[in-house]
């Protein structure tokens, strides 16, 4: 009897587990020359050089957006700003699809290849870092096209905080959306501004001196901002942030070993000495909130100001940063190369650059929060220019000054240090 | 005395079962509520407004309850069979047909939900209400099958043939006997799916790829971004109808229970 349990058991878990691998049907071309779109699939064909072509396939598709749903703000702005804009000006309706994480938009895409099903359901994700690599290196994504929307005039590709993502070239197959920047978050209630920290060094000592007041997101899948907390106190130990920019074995022997020195000094000084720590940005707000901590971490360009009006701070919250290595990155949205309504998916990658909605979205009352992903030097229109500048004026007193933020900016380093940061982390500081 | 120490006692059992509704309702209609406020200070109605108010929360409800509904009736036609014959009879390898029945509460519903999603793009159900109630079937089926088998056992089918013997067709005998005299089961084995069924978060995400939006698709999503009155209101939301289901089949339980144990 015990046999036959076993081997029912077995031949199931095969059965689940085994993927019929047969040869993908309708699979498009995935060789396409550069200047060559991929087929187009349903939903109209269109040129992607003949912009007003793409405007009217658009119209009347339904664009699937996949993107992390756990912010109220982020939510609501979707809907509101870039779903009325996109039925009002181009008839095209926003099916926001909520995600508890962007890597469940990329197993669908992944799911949806495997079965060979084209078109998908996924015409645009909100991604960044490890999603789009992957994507990317499966040959996933819908190509060269992201250099031929009418607003790319507006952002900086030269940059390479833009045409590089974690590292990995942009290479056209994403857009920027807004970009981020390290901070940390105080309660002016609390702590007077004169008081805090300037640097790692500075934070060590106030971190002692207040034993149990101070603890940051454990590095790793979900704690990008810890990961980042841990990146910039590399750079600072480092005396740089141009050498992590490019992935170099010996550089990380020769200064591993100090950033898990000033790590576990810092550890007995931290909130429950260190034994544990927050898992991701949401705990560590929790923490702050309810006065276990006094500092939080964000990465919006409003600093506090989302948190605020969330409700999940109190008022007297301010952003403040060191003085140098604050990393600072872009986030995208990328096509997949299933796309059903690609033509609709352009247009709101497009919309996401027009500057009176890169004006609206770092706005503290609009909830989104993050900052701008154009340059915007190079909006000539004078009405759009003065915008800009209203919605930079009133960034309000939750948000870090802009000089400050512009100071201590440092790009972010080469892809392979996270993986070696985050796994080195728990070996040489949390288990330690 | 006596009726002092048993009414507090009741009343503790009802605070304790009550206590975390509360903590709910305290989230849900307040904001800023931070250590060491013991009670919130700033009451609201802002949050569950905007719930309430974005039209997805209303029709994921209708969509949940719907393919909910569609699980419970149809696991409970495919469970019913099986149910009578592992319950009434005793035959050679019962016990591995009651293994295989079983196979869907081991095995992680991932492994299922990954495999299945494939199959089910490939043959067009992935992303569609039927391929996810479907999918919903898998997890249902063994405790529908459980419960009415369970109930079968007990099941004295004398009953059937005396009814047939006085002139009753099949059918009626089906439907004014043996349905009459399962009911109370039928009524738990339905609720248990329905349960089920309108909880699941894993299956629903990767069969409805996104395209099937249930109440628990945006309570994972609020989740992860950790909004406490958010995720409180949604929650209300989550538990409302099972909580309503259980009130109004409690009472019809009971009634049928009484009438059984009055017939023998």
């Amino acid at each position: 009897m015990k046999h036959i349990v076993f081997l029912i058991v077995v031949f199931t878990l095969l059965l689940t587990a085994c993927s019929p691998n047969k040869p993908p049907v309708n699979q498009p071309s995935t060789t396409s020359a550069p200047g060559v779109t991929d087929s187009p699939t349903i939903g109209g064909e269109f040129d992607i050089n003949d912009w007003d072509n793409v405007l009217a396939s658009a119209k009347g598709q339904t664009v699937n957006w996949y993107i992390w749903g756990g912010s109220d703000g982020i939510n609501s702005f979707v809907d509101t700003v870039y779903g009325q804009a996109l039925k009002e000006h181009y008839g095209i309706t926003l099916n926001r699809v909520p995600l508890a994480d962007t890597v469940d938009a990329v197993n669908q895409v992944l799911s949806e290849k495997q079965a060979g099903k084209d078109p998908g359901a996924v015409d645009l994700i909100w991604i960044n870092g490890e999603n789009f690599f992957t994507l990317k290196q499966a040959d996933l994504l819908y190509r060269d096209w992201a250099q031929k929307l009418p607003n790319s005039k507006y952002v900086n590709w030269e940059n390479p905080a833009i045409n590089l993502d974690f590292g990995n070239p942009v290479d056209n197959m994403e857009s920027p959306w807004s970009s981020a920047q390290f901070q940390f978050i105080y309660d002016s209630a609390r702590l007077n501004e004169d008081e805090l920290p300037r640097s790692y060094a500075d934070l060590k000592n106030w971190a002692c001196t207040h034993p149990g007041r101070f603890t940051y997101i454990a590095p790793g899948p979900g704690g990008f901002l810890g990961t980042r907390f841990v990146k910039g106190a590399l750079y600072e130990l480092s005396g740089g942030a141009e050498q992590w920019q490019k992935f170099e074995p010996a550089t990380w022997e020769k200064w591993s070993p100090e950033l898990w020195n000033y790590l576990n000094e810092l550890k007995p000084c931290l909130w429950r000495e260190g034994e544990t720590y927050p898992k991701d940005e949401s705990e560590l707000v929790n923490l702050f909130a309810n006065n276990e901590v006094d500092f939080s971490m964000t990465n919006d360009i409003t600093g506090a100001g989302r948190w605020i009006a969330d409700g999940r701070v109190p008022e007297t919250a301010r952003a403040f940063v060191f003085d140098h290595y604050m990393i600072g990155d872009f986030n995208y949205v990328a096509i997949p190369y299933n796309a059903p309504n690609k033509a609709a998916a352009l247009v709101l990658a497009n919309l996401l650059l027009e500057p009176e909605f890169q004006a609206a979205q770092i706005l503290p009352e609009n909830g989104f929060g993050l900052g701008y992903a154009i340059d915007v030097n190079r909006v000539r229109d004078e009405a759009a220019q003065s915008v800009l500048k209203a919605a930079a004026a009133k960034l309000g007193d939750a948000a870090t000054p802009a000089s400050d933020l512009a100071r201590s900016l440092v790009g972010d380093a080469a892809a392979e240090y996270q993986n070696l940061i985050e796994q080195d982390w728990l070996e040489f500081v949390l288990q330690d | 005395m006596k009726y002092l120490t048993t009414s507090s006692l009741r009343l503790i059992l009802y605070l304790i079962l009550i206590a975390p509704f509360l903590l709910f309702v305290a989230y849900a209609f307040s904001t800023r509520w931070f250590f060491p406020h013991p009670f919130p200070i700033e009451w609201t109605v802002f949050t569950f407004q905007r719930v309430l108010d974005d039209t997805r929360t209303i029709s994921s409800m209708a969509q949940g309850l719907w393919i909910a509904l569609l699980v419970s009736v149809l696991s409970l036609i495919l469970g019913f069979p099986a149910a009578r014959v592992l319950g009434l009879r005793r035959f050679r390898g019962r016990h591995l047909v009651w293994m295989l029945f079983f196979l869907p509460t081991i095995i992680p519903p991932l492994a299922i939900g990954m495999g299945l999603n494939i199959l089910f793009l490939q043959i067009g159900l992935a992303g569609t209400i039927p391929g996810v109630v479907l999918a919903h079937i898998i997890p249902t089926l063994p405790y529908t099958i459980f419960t009415l088998s369970s109930a079968f056992a007990r099941f004295d089918e004398n009953y059937e043939f005396q009814a047939l013997a006085l002139g009753a067709s099949p059918i009626q005998t089906f439907f004014k006997v043996t349905l009459r005299l399962m009911a109370p089961s039928l009524v738990v084995a339905i609720l248990f799916a329905f349960l089920i069924s309108w909880s699941q978060y894993l299956l629903t995400l990767l069969i409805g790829g996104g395209q099937i939006i249930t109440l628990p698709i945006l309570l994972f999503s609020a989740a992860s971004g950790g909004n406490p009155s958010t995720i409180a209101t949604l929650s209300l939301l989550f538990i409302a109808p099972p909580v309503l289901v259980i009130v109004a089949t409690a009472r019809s339980l009971n009634r049928h229970g009484n009438e059984i144990r009055e017939q023998y």
